[in-house]
């Protein structure tokens, strides 16, 4: 019975991975991985689909790894794509300084990885590196959020996960500008670990303690739309501006409809067509990479929403 | 006699967990005037709405000597499905059908779905001798990557209206979600105290054994227990979906953490057979106090995550001694 159970199990497994299989692992065509911090959160889900999508029109074979955002998970993807023997890694880091040793590894083995949005604190691991200017963003908002709300008044700060440094690259881009008015009281400030979730209910009880706020900046699209439903609920949602940053869908929406302030645009679009255009570019003999390309974010607020669309411009 | 003592020792637990409850309120109240008032008592009770569902139905599971970590994968599919029936209903691609949904048939469809689910739970558990903590650590991914493939990884937003009153509507001045949470921890109590199958369930964590020898059907009570946490999981999902008006695919991570520390709080053995709902129900508002409490103060987020460890392990500890004095 034992035996038999087993062997039942092993063949409906390799069934189930063989109609997972069909079709790749074609010879013939080269491989592109794609390795994505995380497939949680729809921005990266974009990122990482936009990059494969784009490497599959170019010719190639693509795949994509979830790192779950975790490092050592990461870093096991590396060496799997490392044996595999594929021709590039577009790369979107959990770690700025913990995914060095795995870009570097990569590179030993000769395969050119390109990062995506994520910034990594190396030099010359990567090839080449397309990142999302994060600091300056926020820097865009705190000067709208200062004009919006006339330089007074009392705000609260949503944080993102805080062992990430997107979080602080932000609040530290928003607070650059918005700490040199005295006017603009931060009467709290929270993690919401990126999270709708989890930001309406801090939201929710941070209203209890400060119910006469005038705006909440939150450090991703997805907590701007958990504070809105907690200050819908609270009936507060006309007095209360709020600000995001991703450009998500759903932002995008509530800024047409005005019920978000205004998000920071980024680009994941031409981060991921431009590192899988690179990667091709590479594999036909390219060498000469420009280290870093900075992609600026984009202030979208109501009186230029027209001209956005989710995750990119129209 | 021996019934006597249970309940004896049950009472004490409450009172304990309660007396817990009370010294961390009273603490609350003087550190903010912010804390003490019947809108804020609302927001916690709204906001721990869910844990309760969850907790009821681990605390169930933890009674026969089970665990359940699947719950907040669970969670996640369900919200989905239920709200993915309600927008788009079902396409039979053989024969071209098209089945819709009233907004009663979708919740009913994500609660079948999750007492499914809970079955498959019960079903690898007894069938085929896997560890509760095995079996549902696997469903924790197999749900959850469900979840990614149904929702394609993008949230599915505008409910309406209809949907939205199950999570932020008010019924005679009380939130929807807190009724709901009041209902399942009465139909619970209910079950365990009133019924056979509740007087099983204790047998089972008591002694498996012996509850085997006496002719309990142990599989068909597990599995049973096993949906039932399956089906309050997804309630969870559609109280959480309904109260952000999104279904999010990363609705839920880490909640089936949540939902254990209210059992172990409120005074429910993991090793089974001791403990109530009614502790559990404790154990929840002491850690939704706690949340709410922390982000009135303003506490750093740093520390706001070495407080409520902390606090777990106390309110465990006088727990443990209190029983070592029992």
């Amino acid at each position: 019975m034992k035996p038999k159970s087993i062997f039942y199990s092993v063949m409906v497994l390799l069934l189930f991975v063989a109609a997972c299989n069909n079709k790749t692992e074609k010879t013939g065509s080269k491989r592109i991985a794609v390795v994505v911090s995380t497939l949680n959160n729809p921005w990266f889900v974009f990122l990482a689909e936009t990059a494969a999508a784009k490497a599959r029109a170019l010719g190639y074979e693509a795949r994509i790894f979830d790192s779950q955002n975790n490092t050592a998970l990461e870093s096991d993807h590396f060496e799997n794509i490392i044996v595999a023997g594929f021709d590039a890694i577009l790369f979107n880091s959990t770690d700025a300084d913990g995914s060095v040793a795995n870009v570097q590894k990569a590179k030993d083995a000769g395969i050119p990885v390109f990062c995506m949005d994520r910034e990594i604190n190396s030099l010359n691991a990567a090839t080449s590196q397309i990142l999302s200017d994060s600091y300056s963003g926020a820097v865009s908002i705190g000067k709208y959020f200062t004009q919006e709300l006339n330089k007074k008044g009392a705000y609260v700060e949503l944080l993102g996960l805080v062992g990430d440094n997107n979080t602080w690259a932000r609040s530290k881009g928003f607070h650059s500008v918005v700490d040199q008015y005295k006017g603009l009281k931060m009467v709290a400030q929270q993690s919401a670990d990126f999270d709708r979730n989890k930001a309406m209910e801090v939201m929710e009880s941070i209203l209890q303690a400060h119910p006469n706020i005038d705006g909440v900046f939150c450090g991703n699209d997805a907590m701007a739309m958990g504070a809105y439903q907690a200050l819908v609920n609270a009936g507060k949602a006309d007095k209360v501006k709020v600000f995001g940053f991703d450009g998500a869908e759903d932002a995008i929406v509530s800024i047409g409809e005005n019920k978000v302030a205004a998000t920071g645009m980024q680009f994941p679009k031409v981060m991921a067509e431009t590192a899988a255009a690179y990667a091709d570019e590479y594999i036909k003999g390219r060498r000469d990479f420009p280290q870093k390309v900075p992609v600026a974010v984009e202030l979208v607020t109501s009186r230029n929403i027209k001209d956005y669309i989710a995750y990119g411009k129209k | 006699m021996i019934a006597q003592l249970k309940i004896g020792s049950d009472t004490l637990k409450r009172f304990q967990s309660l007396i817990a409850l009370l010294i961390l309120c009273t603490i609350l109240s003087f550190m903010t005037d912010k804390f003490f008032t019947a809108d804020n008592g609302l927001n916690v009770l709204r906001q721990i709405a869910v844990n309760i569902c969850i907790a009821t139905g681990m605390t169930l599971i933890v009674l026969t000597a089970g665990i359940d970590l699947s719950v907040g994968s669970v969670l996640a599919l369900c919200g989905a499905v239920t709200v993915g029936l309600l927008r788009n209903g079902v396409e039979i691609p053989a024969g071209d059908l098209f089945v819709g949904f009233t907004l009663l048939g979708a919740i009913l469809g994500g609660l079948l779905c999750g007492w499914l689910l809970g079955w498959f739970n019960g079903f690898a558990i007894t069938k085929f001798n896997v560890p509760p903590f095995v079996a549902t650590l696997a469903m924790l991914t197999i749900a959850r990557g469900f979840t990614m493939l149904y929702t394609k990884g993008h949230p599915i937003s505008n409910l309406g209206k209809e949907f939205a009153f199950i999570g932020s509507g008010s019924f005679l001045g009380i939130p929807v979600p807190v009724w709901i949470a009041a209902i399942v921890v009465l139909l619970a109590v209910f079950i365990t105290q009133k019924t056979k199958m509740g007087r099983y369930i204790y047998a089972i964590g008591g002694n498996e054994q012996a509850a085997k020898l006496s002719g309990i059907n142990i599989n068909r009570v597990k599995i049973t227990v096993y949906s039932f946490a399956g089906a309050l999981a997804a309630l969870g999902g559609i109280i959480v979906t309904a109260r952000l008006d999104s279904a999010q695919p990363n609705a839920g991570m880490s909640y089936e953490l949540d939902a254990i520390a209210a059992v172990v709080i409120g005074g429910t053995s993991l090793s089974g057979g001791k403990g109530s709902v009614w502790g559990t129900v404790m154990g929840a508002v002491i850690i939704g106090v706690l949340n709410n409490g922390l982000v009135l103060l303003n506490v750093s987020p740093f520390w706001q995550q070495v407080v409520k460890g902390g606090v777990i392990l106390l309110a465990v500890i006088i727990d443990k001694a209190g029983e070592r004095r029992d």
